[in-house]
């Protein structure tokens, strides 16, 4: 099974973390200055999207960056 | 003599039932954060866009002016936000906003949104003032100013008649209760340094109300300073000297504490709102005065002093975690119905019981603040000395409630 990561992004205040720490997962979405996981679905206000094990390491380190602790990892 | 002008009272507003209580009050003017872009953004709730409107007709109709805060240092990829939450301001008819960030006073002066220059930028002199007034209406001083200087900036204002940039007189705004920053106000990257959460964008995780100890590496002694609060200041508190901040001519007086309940909006609002009047009356006098300090130790504080701008020497330490509050709130249940004839509210008391003789305070989106004695209980239509858990009971209520407001049991804090 993949890993899977969780994001809330309503709460999410645009510090770029996870961009700089994981840029194959994050980008900046200009629009409005949060970041959007790359390829998720929104599920009841959270977005779902997996990722591949070889990206997991850098997303732990995005997650624990994360001052709004708002990137949850599963399956990993 | 009256003393000519009376400061405007400025209020902090975390949500609509603080937007009521700062209306109910006596607030001359209320400040919010909207989105992820204020130095709240973690702590506090913060209005989406299309709530603007709603605050802003709120405040129209109360004639209180309203600020959104927008004070943040913005990154590139905040442009688009910034633009957006200023223009849908501009719209509402908002009155000012406060900014730092020399994008969003740029885009202000180009759209015509007025500004307030925030504390954030640290202005501590006159020059300062008048180079800020080419863009701004209003300036918020530094905290670290003293009496002195806010006096010497206010006569210079007068007396070279500076105006802001809608051509009014410049107003100087001062912090006067609230908070204190252990850095240099809105300066502080402990909490960036030590969890990657940045203070500059509204993501503060307080570093310096939290307990330290100074540990020996040779023997492993560990020592505790102060107990262990060792740079944690106390609140800031102008009211024994409020008549001297008026004296000095600032235009606005501003409580910190958008992340604060509405009863403590409530609270402080009304003991500033008092004292005001009461110097513009020539009635400001100690006794008062302790009768208003009694009423502000009963919401959220960390103990007070009087911050920087009597000149006294800093640090003057809270020496506990946070709250020395003499009152605390008990979350009883919700209102289930208000019977405006019968002046009657019928509560829910899920998580706690109450009995006649307590207080209550009633807290919601449209009511705002609503304290209240209990006089006597109805359950199934008998009278009764307590309420019960978990039971709907009917007391009588003047003031109007409605559904869904939370009930609250205000008590003495049981552990000082």
């Amino acid at each position: 099974m993949k890993p899977k990561i969780v994001h809330k992004r309503k709460d999410c205040i645009g510090c770029n973390s996870c961009v700089l720490l994981a840029p194959q997962t994050w980008q900046m979405d200009t629009k409005e200055g949060k970041s959007r996981l790359i390829g998720s679905k929104e599920k009841r206000g959270l977005f779902v999207g997996e990722i591949f094990p070889i990206d997991l390491e850098a997303n732990k380190k995005a997650a624990k960056a994360c001052p709004m602790h708002i990137i949850k990892i599963e399956n990993a | 003599m009256k003393n000519k002008q009376k400061p405007e009272i400025m209020a902090p507003v975390g949500s609509f039932a603080a937007l009521q209580a700062a209306i109910a009050s006596g607030a001359d003017s209320v400040f919010f954060g909207v989105k992820q872009l204020n130095m709240r953004a973690r702590s506090s709730y913060n209005f989406e866009l299309d709530e603007i409107q709603v605050v802003a007709d709120r405040c129209h109709k109360a004639k209180v002016r309203s600020y959104i805060t927008l004070n943040t240092l913005l990154y590139e990829h905040d442009m688009a936000l910034m633009k957006k939450i200023i223009t849908t301001a501009k719209e509402a008819g908002i009155d000012e906003i406060i900014v730092q960030d020399m994008a969003a006073i740029q885009f202000a002066k180009e759209i015509g949104m007025p500004i307030q220059a925030s504390t954030q930028l640290s202005i501590s002199n006159y020059e300062s003032v008048k180079f800020y007034s080419q863009f701004a209406n209003t300036i918020v001083l530094a905290r670290e100013v003293d009496l002195d200087m806010m006096k010497v900036i206010c006569d210079r204002i007068r007396e070279e008649d500076l105006r802001g940039s809608s051509g009014k007189p410049l107003k100087i705004e001062v912090f006067v209760h609230g908070a204190l920053c252990i850095a240099q106000s809105g300066r502080c990257q402990m909490s960036l340094l030590t969890s990657n959460t940045s203070a500059q964008r509204g993501a503060c995780l307080q570093e310096c109300r939290k307990k330290y100890m100074i540990k020996d590496e040779e023997t492993g002694n560990e020592m505790s300073v102060r107990g262990g609060y060792v740079m944690s200041p106390k609140d800031l508190c102008c009211l024994p000297f409020l008549d001297k901040i008026v004296e000095t001519g600032v235009s606005v007086i501003k409580i910190e504490g958008r992340g604060r309940s509405p009863e403590y909006v409530k609270t402080v609002i009304k003991v500033y709102r008092e004292a005001v009047d009461a110097i513009h009356e020539n009635a400001f006098t100690p006794a008062k005065v302790n009768t208003w300090l009694k009423e502000l130790e009963k919401v959220y504080n960390r103990g007070f002093c009087s911050g920087y701008y009597l000149g006294k020497l800093l640090p003057d330490w809270s020496l506990c975690s946070g709250n020395k509050s003499t009152e605390e709130r008990v979350y009883v249940g919700r209102v289930s119905h208000y019977f405006p004839k019968a002046q009657v509210a019928e509560l829910s008391t899920d998580a706690l019981e109450i009995k006649t003789g307590d207080k209550l305070v009633i807290m919601g989106d449209n009511t705002g603040v609503v304290r209240t004695d209990v006089t006597s209980i109805k359950l199934d239509d008998k009278f009764v000395d307590s309420s019960g858990k978990q039971n709907l009971v009917t007391i009588p209520l003047e003031k109007r409630v409605r559904k869904n407001d939370k009930i609250y049991l205000l008590r003495k804090r049981q552990n000082v």
